[in-house]
């Protein structure tokens, strides 16, 4: 069995565990949200900081590995400042999807699944992001854009790397990038690549504090 | 019958006991469902869809899995019409999309469910041309075994096993969809005890086992049915041998023992069995070259005109006997009898200082059954940690605790492998036990929950000895107090090989075969039977070898005893043996101490004879023999019957079956055993009556406690895998043992200003070493844990009192 060795975390990010932990009554429960943390403190899920989650839990690492390779939200490697998720799903393909897929790649200079060496971008392909009714569409850091073209999405990451914005927001980007839109999307959030994800605060995830 | 339900399976009307799963139900019946997820001993999951059958339901056909279906009442079922064909062609086509055809180079190749599920049930043909998966080719999950996973199914049984059985879930899923694959965390390998079952379970060749692979095809091996002698658990085992050599072993499933289930240890252990450095010839030692090689008569001769002389001179009472443990019963009893009818000794001793009153461990009244556990609602385990010393004891009680709701005490001085199944874990020093029980007695402190805990029976005592630092006689206080709870049993634990089957046969100094006490009642019809008995008290190992270092013990005969790594007072062990004049050694290695033997006779191992054994329940079961000894080996009971025939006794040993009729004739707990019924009415052994003449001495009233003098208590413990003979030779497991170190208490490193040591010097009055340090905040505050017997370390005494300074 592993040894029980001294927590990595900060003071604020196990204060938070705690809490999290608190609010379930079977400690395995909360593997998920305790991955959020884990990624947010060391910038992706490293394999220490999913053992660090396995002995908040109690389960092994192997477990908790089992569960973090199934969510790809989970990003297990060093992942961009900007994450460009583009939907390859059949809406998104039938409209050009490809293409947006393959100048994004080229503009990033990294292949899909890739980060560039600056750490700036990471380019992924994505199944159905719920936008067909904007297709094709893509999400920088889970904030959506829809009805790029592949000129478009050229412009959008020049804009990134250039404008360097502190927090990318829907309705700029929609604004400045985009064409077709399905509908409304909510309020803009203020999210990075791995987090944390306002979507999960019920769940103590941001602690009140996205 | 409200028990039982009506089911039809096939068009045959079938009476099946309710709720059970239709998987089982139709095989009771004789109808096969095949399968690949599904495992008697684990819970379904229905992963695999190969178990697919079709019921007739109110609102038509259905289809499900037979094996996560319960029957019910008046279910209509067909597991081989047109529907469930094509779909078991179908499961069997999606299988093979990914699956390899490499079976010509599969170990599973022959005997691989798979393979004979698609002969059996499938399609005869794929449609997919596709390329399958393809991942690098094996990698470890283990030190023992390989994994394949182009070949993997995905049944899960070996992650459920991990989790359900062993409770150490190393290897999961990862990467779930279509990627997905059997995986161990990074640098974390599947390093359980308990790992080689999952190969043995693994339906396809996905996982292997190092010891096995490439090493033989299945129909090509002999296989024989025995009983493994390396815990005292008697499990029962599949022993297979290609060209006179074992190469495998598997559990098999008995409800009583094992269940189905081995430990690494029990399962690839037996490669000691073929290892070239078995001794293969007698030797003997002469000062100049040491050991030379010489003839049976040779050595036989000279032993015999030595021990002539000394008891001659002066008697039995300077000859002594030490070991044993590792004999079958008949074995057992030739060297019983032969000490006390041509030695004229009672100093005979298997117990290699255990510590433990031979009374207590083979005369235990109310003594458990191992399936006792399975009903009990309170176990009580008070001695070693069983993951370490009785691995498929430990499974058993896990099981209890994890699936069957018992409530689980656990009393040690460290952490076990059973506490995270433990609903109260008590630890202490060594030597503080006897407090500690007091206050479970009286369910005060912080015993009085754990107390609670053993107010409902029926309560099972698993009770022995914590480690060497212990005093033996808590083991039988703490026994006396589970007699008093409500429907107890009590099990006595004791970890050498066959040690009960030695100690009922006599080999200790207290005791004749049969559980008679030396002196007792019983003793004259064996007196009679034997024509004579030694009279004199006789010593336990401590006292031979104390004895020995004396200069009082002139002949001292080692059965398969290497005292010098195998009593904890190995320094007194070796004072002993340099002293003593005239050392005979049987054994099957030249261990450290045979290496001081004047005469080494060679004998016949595990695998190499026939005989039966006696586990902890008191169940005598038959070991069976596939391979022949190396070179000129003998059994012990035919040396021994030469070296008394030239002492002018006919012993009268015919063979090991013959001996096993004079067991059952003169040993009065033995009466009915025969050979005969253990080959084929009781597979399972016979459970010999309980109790013996002499009853249990101390109670938790006059509870004994040896306290050591300063605030260190050393607490000396075995571990599965250490530096004995049987690990030693096993090349597969010869690397796993965990090395010498001693762990400390953080705070009590910081207190004795080893907090950033690497090393610390370890002394005991019998012994010193310096030592790695290894920092363990499970241990009780004030134990000094050491690991027994590891390679390379200096003996070091079994304390209690200590002292841990910088090296
Ligand atoms: S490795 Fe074997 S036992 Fe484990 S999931 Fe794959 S097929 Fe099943
Ligand atoms: S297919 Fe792209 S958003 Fe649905
Ligand atoms: S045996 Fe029933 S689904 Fe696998």
């Amino acid at each position: 069995m592993l040894p029980r060795t001294m927590s990595r975390w900060s003071p604020e990010t196990r204060e938070r565990a705690r809490r999290i932990l608190a609010r379930y009554p079977e400690k395995r429960s909360a593997v998920m949200p305790l991955l959020y943390l884990a990624a947010a403190e060391d910038g992706h899920l490293t394999p220490e900081g999913m053992e660090e989650v396995a002995r908040w839990v109690g389960l092994t690492p192997a477990q908790v590995q089992s569960v973090a390779s199934f969510y790809t939200m989970y990003k297990r490697e060093r992942t961009g400042r900007y994450l460009v998720s583009c939907c390859t799903s059949i809406s998104c393909m039938l409209l050009g999807a490809d293409e947006v897929l393959a100048a994004v790649e080229d503009e990033a200079g990294v292949p899909a699944g890739e980060t560039d060496d600056e750490g700036v971008i990471t380019v992924e392909h994505v199944e159905c992001i719920g936008a067909c009714g904007g297709a094709p569409a893509l999400q920088v850091n889970y904030e959506l854009v829809e009805g790029v073209t592949p000129d478009t999405a050229r412009e959008l990451i020049r804009w990134l790397r250039s404008a360097s914005p502190e927090a990318v927001h829907t309705d700029e980007m929609q604004e400045l990038f985009g064409t077709r839109r399905s509908f409304d999307w909510a309020v803009p959030e203020r999210v990075g690549a791995v987090g944390p994800f306002p979507a999960f605060e019920p769940y103590g995830t941001t602690d009140g504090n996205p | 019958m409200s028990d039982h339900v009506t089911v039809t399976i096939d068009g045959r009307k079938l009476e099946v006991p309710a709720g059970e799963l239709l998987i089982e139900a139709a095989q009771e019946h004789g109808t096969y469902i095949p399968r690949f997820c599904w495992h008697p001993r684990m819970k379904p999951v229905g992963m695999c869809r190969m178990c697919l059958v079709e019921l007739e339901t109110p609102r038509g056909p259905a289809i499900v899995t037979a094996c996560t279906t319960p029957v019910s009442d008046g279910m209509v079922v067909h597991t081989r019409n047109e529907t469930v064909q094509r779909m078991q062609e179908g499961v069997l086509e999606f299988l093979l999309i990914n699956h390899p055809l490499d079976c010509p180079v599969c170990d599973r190749g022959g005997e691989c469910p798979l393979q004979d599920h698609v002969m059996a049930y499938g399609p005869g043909e794929s449609r997919f041309v596709e390329e399958k998966r393809h991942f690098e080719k094996p990698i470890p999950i283990s030190e023992l075994v390989l994994l394949d996973r182009e070949r993997c199914i995905l049944c899960a049984r070996c992650t459920r096993f991990s989790e359900e059985i062993s409770g150490d879930p190393l290897i999961e899923f990862t990467d779930r969809g279509n990627g997905v694959h059997i995986a161990t965390f990074p640098d974390l390998p599947f390093s359980s005890y308990f790992s080689g079952n999952t190969v043995q379970i693994c339906p396809v060749g996905a996982l292997t086992a190092t010891a096995y692979r490439f090493r033989a095809r299945p129909w090509d091996l002999e296989a024989v049915e025995s009983t493994c002698m390396h815990c005292t658990a008697g499990d029962r085992i599949n022993l297979q041998a290609s060209h006179n050599e074992v190469v495998r072993i598997l559990g098999v499933d008995v409800e009583p023992t094992n269940q189905g289930w081995l430990s690494d240890r029990c399962r690839f252990g037996f490669q000691y069995v073929g290892s070239p450095d078995r001794l293969t010839v007698p030797l003997i030692r002469d000062a100049e070259q040491g050991h030379t090689e010489v003839t049976w008569s040779e050595a036989l001769d000279l032993a015999a005109t030595r021990i002539g002389e000394v008891l001659a001179g002066s008697g039995g009472q300077s000859v002594a006997v030490l070991g044993g443990a590792r004999l079958t019963n008949e074995d057992a009893y030739a060297l019983s009898k032969f000490a006390r009818v041509v030695l004229g000794t009672n100093h005979v001793d298997a117990q290699m200082d255990d510590g433990l009153d031979p009374q207590f461990l083979a005369a235990t009244v109310d003594r458990a059954l191992i399936s006792d556990l399975d009903s009990a609602k309170a176990i009580l385990v008070w001695g070693p940690d069983l993951k370490e010393e009785h691995p498929t004891l430990y499974l058993r009680v896990r099981r209890a605790a994890q699936e069957l709701g018992a409530a689980l005490v656990v009393v040690h001085p460290r952490r076990t492998g059973l506490d995270d199944r433990a609903t109260h874990k008590l630890t202490y020093r060594p030597g503080e036990g006897a407090d500690l029980l007091t206050e479970l007695v009286a369910g005060s402190g912080r015993a009085s929950q754990a107390r609670q805990a053993l107010a409902e029976g029926p309560v099972v005592g698993l009770v022995g000895r914590t480690g060497y630092g212990e005093d033996p006689r808590l083991a039988e206080a703490v026994a006396a107090f589970v007699r008093t709870l409500p429907d107890a049993r009590i099990l006595p634990l004791a970890r050498r090989a066959n040690i009960y089957g030695a100690l009922d046969m006599g080999l200790a100094p207290t005791l004749l075969p049969g559980r008679v006490s030396v002196g007792g009642e019983g003793a004259r019809s064996i007196a009679e039977a034997w024509g004579g008995l030694a009279e004199h008290p006789g010593l336990d190992t401590r006292g031979i070898l104390e004895a020995a270092a004396a200069g009082d013990i002139e002949v001292l005969f080692l059965v398969g005893a290497d005292p010098l790594r195998d009593v904890p007072d190995g320094a007194l062990a070796r004072r002993a043996l340099e002293r003593v004049p005239f050392v005979v050694a049987i054994d099957q290695f030249l261990t450290d101490s045979s290496r001081l033997a004047d005469v080494v006779f060679c004998a016949d191992g595990f695998a190499e004879k026939e005989g039966t054994v006696t586990n902890l329940e008191g169940r005598v079961q038959k070991v069976n023999r596939i391979v022949p000894g190396p070179g000129q080996t003998r059994p012990d009971w035919s040396i021994l019957d030469d070296l008394a025939r030239r002492l002018g006794v006919e012993l009268g040993f015919g063979s090991a079956e013959a001996i096993s009729k004079e067991i059952a004739d003169v040993a009065p707990a033995y009466r009915g055993v025969t050979w005969d019924r253990l080959d084929w009415e009781e597979r399972d052994g016979i459970v010999v009556p309980d109790g013996g003449e002499a009853p249990l001495r101390f109670v938790p009233a006059d509870t004994p406690g040896t306290r050591a003098g300063g605030d260190l208590v050393l607490h000396l413990a075995r571990v599965m895998y250490d530096d004995g003979v049987t690990v030693r030779h096993s090349p597969s497991l010869a690397g796993l043992a965990p090395g010498a170190a001693v762990h400390l208490h953080p705070d009590d490193a910081a207190r004795l200003g080893l907090a950033s040591a690497e090393t610390a010097r370890v002394v005991t009055e019998q012994g010193e070493a310096t030592l790695p340090i290894r920092l363990d905040d499970t241990l009780h505050r004030g134990v000094v844990y050491v690991p027994f017997n590891q390679p390379g370390m200096p003996p070091l005494g079994p304390g209690p009192a200590v002292t841990v300074t910088p090296a």
